[in-house]
């Protein structure tokens, strides 16, 4: 079917995403807590567009909003603008400490309200919960998202270092803000109050993980994909010219 | 002859002290059986609603109601009462114009009600499940059983019945979604998460009538197909778990739930979930999460949950009250109630009037009376008889109604567009010594507690909002506030992931709507026009009208009052902490307030 | 000795996931709070991390991951008692026991909680220590009240 967005006619199928349709038609809509691998997660609330439906009009995010018949989309109607400048606004406080959000403030011109106040200076987190996704379907569970409304924060049981925890680092990875610490040095990875042993390709030298990951990956024998791969198909060959 | 005592054994009788009071009635009654004439029975009933009065004490066949009954009264109960047939009248309820009332229905606060769901509490004792059978319950599920799914949905859709949890959605159609889903496993569950601070119809009538709902919940069970229930319940009404879960075993015992229900060789079973306290588990997909033992975050939707619900299994939720129509409108038909009520909202509507009424408790009213009807003649209006401020309906999403609307009849569409909501029935009542500005920030304070806290909007803005209403009632409120209170609760309606955050600037937006002024006195004025926010208040007597009762002294909790008796007293600003004690004890009207600057 | 009393709440539910609150909440009414090897033998249990179950923990407000005092009291702050002015006595059980809420006196016999709505609006403003409902409570009334639990302390 063909929806409009913007304007501009996209073909899309039923049940697709708002966002994912903009997105493959060249519109830009911000986003901060999507990630393809880890859809649905529908928390930061900056995608927000407005859709016109017959008479009625609604703003609504667009990551989860699926496609189910004709419909008029405006990414950058007034109404839009303002709701999502606010909503930017608001997570300018909630993370003072991010280059991203200031720049996505700028982009996307968030007011500068003199009278919202920070909530901890230096914070980069943004609670958009793609951390504790990708630890849970990627990692090991070790981080959750812990209390709830305005206490609510990412972290480890007792806020002690998690045995769970194997240090792979996805969660460092997917923040979309760079609020997750990690430091790799001398060999060793700290994060999450924790210490890994990095482990690097023993053919070429490239870092791979840390002891613990490559236990849980059940990978033996200190290879890197690319290497593992060239010693697969090198194996293949000799098996092949001896037969 | 024989008689009945019957005992209220709702949360709020038994704080009073009822269950010493029933069991007195059965140890005396054992130990006099003096007169042969008379037999009695003691029954412990659930909630009459009118817990203010509690204990309340009802003596059948004669239909004499004793309010306030204290365990020294017991006694002469059963002389007078039930030996002697007559009634004890410093024990009976006195009117308006403080005549004595014998009958419960004669009671003002009791007569223009109409009892739907709350037909059979102060009546039955929810533990026997024959007294619920000889009320005419299971009738309709009896009837249900005869019935095809699309038949049970069209006669619910003739009544009109809509959710009586909160949104008002038409029960049918959430019906008909799952219906039409082609699953091998669905689910019902009925929603006894009632967590709006302020209202406590849904503990009544799981505590009281937990048959009715039970008997509610299989009827949605045959309609969208489905042979699994869960009823969840907030773990704080204990008494309310523990009657749903010996009546689900009583209804099992019966053939009225199980593997064979009443002999029809359909399967229906339950089980009780006890809530975690969490005020967003209300919301339907909150509570699936919980229900799967997760935390309770809401997700977006659609999927509806009548698709895709618990367990990934389509999922119909109904609250309490709704489940508790349903059994009279298979029974008696949805025509006959429909016959209730407004256009678009039919039937009843229990409230739990509360707040600065004189008379607060349980309501079940036909929708559509006015709020007048409701505050002045039920509840007798004002305490005090001070002047009427606002009322607040629907809880932490609905809104504050000022007094130029109390003659508009309460419904669902009136209530939502006026900006406030009908929720599950909480109402309010505050007078000029309520602060609206006050009101608001405890609304959003309850909120920014009891939010998820998983989208941005609700979590942050709920957190910016109560900083500003925090400052604006400790005297720190600056020029811009409340647009800048409007504009982000109005980005909030849009923008947030579920009904919580979506409806959770309406108290701000509300008290701005038609308080306004309030919010200015505050932040241009620096003084709270109700001497509530104590930044804002200073207390003072006024000499004129003290006449040196020394009550206020004595109420004072730091010693700031002073004075000789029957003379003017006094109030030490230094020790003052104006937490209004001595105003809420003057019967002269002695206390005034006024503002309080450099602070 | 814990383990055996914890083991045998647990093991009172099948081994899924959707009994993880009730389990918590068992363990919860027995201990007064739920202990570090309860959620970690419930983990194994159910099936899950300890992170998920720890995160429904602080969720949950039924929940405490901390021991509390020997007797509970129950501050009602539902909407009803706020206007009939339950933060007067917030601040006067504060003068009387020097606990705020959520808070526990040091000689552990006293936590106070604040909480949402028991649904006795009626009796506005409601306090409840351990069973025991107090309904319209006063300033006045409170010294009293807490006393006895005191005397019953000593």
């Amino acid at each position: 079917m063909i929806i409009t967005i913007d304007g501009k006619a996209c073909e899309c199928e039923k049940g697709e995403f708002l966002l994912q349709v903009a997105k493959r038609n060249g519109i830009d809509i911000p986003t901060l807590c999507h990630h393809d691998g880890l859809p649905g997660q529908a928390a930061c609330r900056v995608c927000l567009v407005e859709v016109k439906d017959g008479s009625r009009n609604q703003v609504t995010a667009s990551c989860v909003f699926p496609v189910d018949h004709e419909i008029e989309v405006s990414t950058n109607s007034r109404k839009v603008k303002e709701e999502r400048g606010m909503v930017l606004a608001l997570l300018r406080m909630r993370a003072p400490g991010s280059e991203v959000i200031a720049n996505m403030c700028e982009a996307y011109g968030a007011p500068k309200i003199g009278r919202l106040k920070p909530v901890v200076d230096g914070d980069k987190c943004i609670l958009c919960g793609l951390c504790k996704r990708a630890c849970a379907s990627l990692g090991n569970g070790a981080i959750e998202t812990l209390m709830r409304g305005t206490q609510k924060y990412v972290g480890t049981p007792y806020d002690q270092p998690s045995g769970d925890c194997i240090g792979c680092g996805s969660c460092a990875e997917v923040c979309p803000t760079g609020a997750i610490e990690m430091k790799d040095e001398k060999g060793v990875r700290t994060i999450w109050g924790s210490e890994f042993r990095l482990v690097y390709c023993r053919e070429c030298g490239k870092l791979i993980g840390t002891e613990e990951y490559m236990k849980a990956a059940g990978n033996t024998d200190d290879l890197c994909d690319e290497c593992k791969g060239r010693q697969t198909a090198g194996m293949v060959k000799d098996f092949l010219k001896q037969r | 002859m024989t008689r009945t005592v019957l005992v209220c054994c709702g949360t709020g009788c038994l704080a009073n002290g009822s269950k010493a009071i029933a069991d007195k009635f059965e140890a005396l009654i054992a130990e006099k059986k003096a007169d042969a004439r008379t037999e009695c029975f003691v029954k412990r009933t659930g909630c009459n609603g009118f817990c203010e009065n509690g204990p309340l004490v009802k003596i059948m066949p004669d239909d004499i109601i004793y309010y306030k009954v204290k365990l020294s009264d017991v006694e002469e109960i059963i002389d007078t009462t039930l030996i002697g047939g007559k009634p004890v009248e410093r024990l009976l309820y006195k009117d308006d114009k403080g005549r004595p009332v014998t009958k419960q229905e004669e009671n003002p606060f009791y007569a223009p009600q109409l009892k739907t769901a709350l037909r059979n509490i102060g009546f039955i004792d929810p533990l026997k499940v024959e007294d619920y059978l000889a009320a005419g319950g299971y009738e309709g599920l009896k009837k249900a059983l005869t019935m095809t799914q699309d038949e049970i949905i069209e006669e619910v859709k003739q009544s009109g019945l809509r959710g009586r949890g909160g949104a008002g959605f038409p029960t049918w159609r959430k019906w008909q979604t799952a219906r039409e889903q082609n699953a091998e496993v669905k689910y019902v569950g009925c929603n006894g998460d009632e967590g709006d601070p302020g209202a406590f119809m849904d503990r009544s009538v799981l505590e009281g009538d937990p048959h009715t709902v039970l008997e509610g919940l299989a009827i949605a069970a045959l309609a969208v197909g489905a042979e699994e229930g869960f009823l969840y319940i907030r773990d704080e009404y204990a008494l309310a778990v523990k009657n749903v879960t010996a009546a689900i075993k009583d209804a099992e015992a019966h053939g009225f739930l199980g593997d064979n229900v009443m002999g029809s060789g359909r399967k229906i079973k339950f089980s009780v979930v006890r809530g975690g306290g969490a005020f967003v588990c209300g919301e339907e997909t909150a509570l699936i999460a919980s229900v799967e033992g997760k935390v309770g975050e809401p997700k977006p939707r659609p999927p509806f949950p009548a698709i895709k619900g618990a367990f990934g299994a389509p999922t119909t939720i109904n609250n309490v009250e709704t489940l508790a129509n349903l059994p009279v409108i298979l029974r008696d038909g949805g025509k006959k109630f429909a016959s209730v009520g407004t256009e678009g909202s039919k039937g009843t509507k229990v409230f739990a009037l509360v707040g600065k009424v004189k008379r607060t408790g349980l309501v079940e009213i036909p929708m559509g009376v006015t709020l007048r009807h409701l505050i002045y003649d039920i509840g007798g209006g004002i305490q005090g008889d001070r002047p009427f401020k606002a009322v607040q309906t629907g809880g932490p999403s609905g809104g504050c109604i000022p007094e130029n609307m109390l003659d508009l009849p309460v419904d669902f569409d009136t209530l939502k567009a006026k900006g406030a909501m009908m929720g599950s029935g909480g109402m309010i009542v505050m007078d000029d010594r309520s602060c609206m500005v006050e009101v608001a920030r405890y609304y959003i304070e309850f909120l920014a507690e009891e939010s998820c806290g998983k989208c941005t909007p609700c979590r942050e803005g709920l957190r910016q909002m109560l900083g500003i209403l925090t400052d604006i009632c400790e005297g720190r409120g600056k020029k811009g506030d409340i647009e800048l209170l409007e504009s982000i609760g109005e980005m909030m309606q849009d923008a947030c992931l579920c009904a919580l955050g979506k409806t959770a600037a309406n108290p701000i937006l509300t008290t701005i709507k038609y308080f306004r002024d309030e919010y200015e006195a505050h932040i241009s004025g620096h003084r709270c026009p109700a001497g509530v926010c104590t930044a804002l208040t200073s207390f003072k007597v006024e000499a004129d009208k003290c006449k040196g009762c020394t009550m206020c002294a004595k109420a004072c909790p730091v010693g700031a009052v002073s004075g000789e008796v029957k003379k003017p007293h006094k109030i030490d600003p230094a020790k003052c902490i104006a937490c209004g004690s001595c105003r809420e004890a003057c019967r002269f009207g002695a206390i005034a307030t006024e503002g309080r600057k450099g602070k | 000795m814990a383990d055996k009393i914890l083991k045998e709440i647990i093991d009172r539910y099948p081994r899924e996931r959707r009994y993880a609150l009730a389990v918590m909440q068992d363990m919860q009414r027995h201990y007064s709070y739920i202990p570090r090897e309860g959620l970690e033998l419930l983990a194994g249990h159910v099936g899950c991390k300890v992170a998920e179950l720890y995160s429904m923990a602080t969720f949950y407000k039924a929940l405490s991951l901390k021991p509390r005092g020997k007797h509970i009291i129950k501050l009602c702050n539902g909407t009803a008692c706020h206007i009939r002015g339950s933060v007067n006595l917030i601040n006067g059980i504060n003068r009387e026991l020097g606990i705020a809420p959520g808070e526990t006196t040091e000689d552990g016999e006293f936590t106070l909680e604040l909480v949402n709505c028991l649904g006795s609006c009626a009796l506005a403003p409601v306090m409840v220590v351990d069973e025991t409902y107090y309904g319209k409570m006063t300033l006045e009334k409170l010294p009293s009240i807490l006393g006895e639990y005191r005397k019953e302390a000593k």
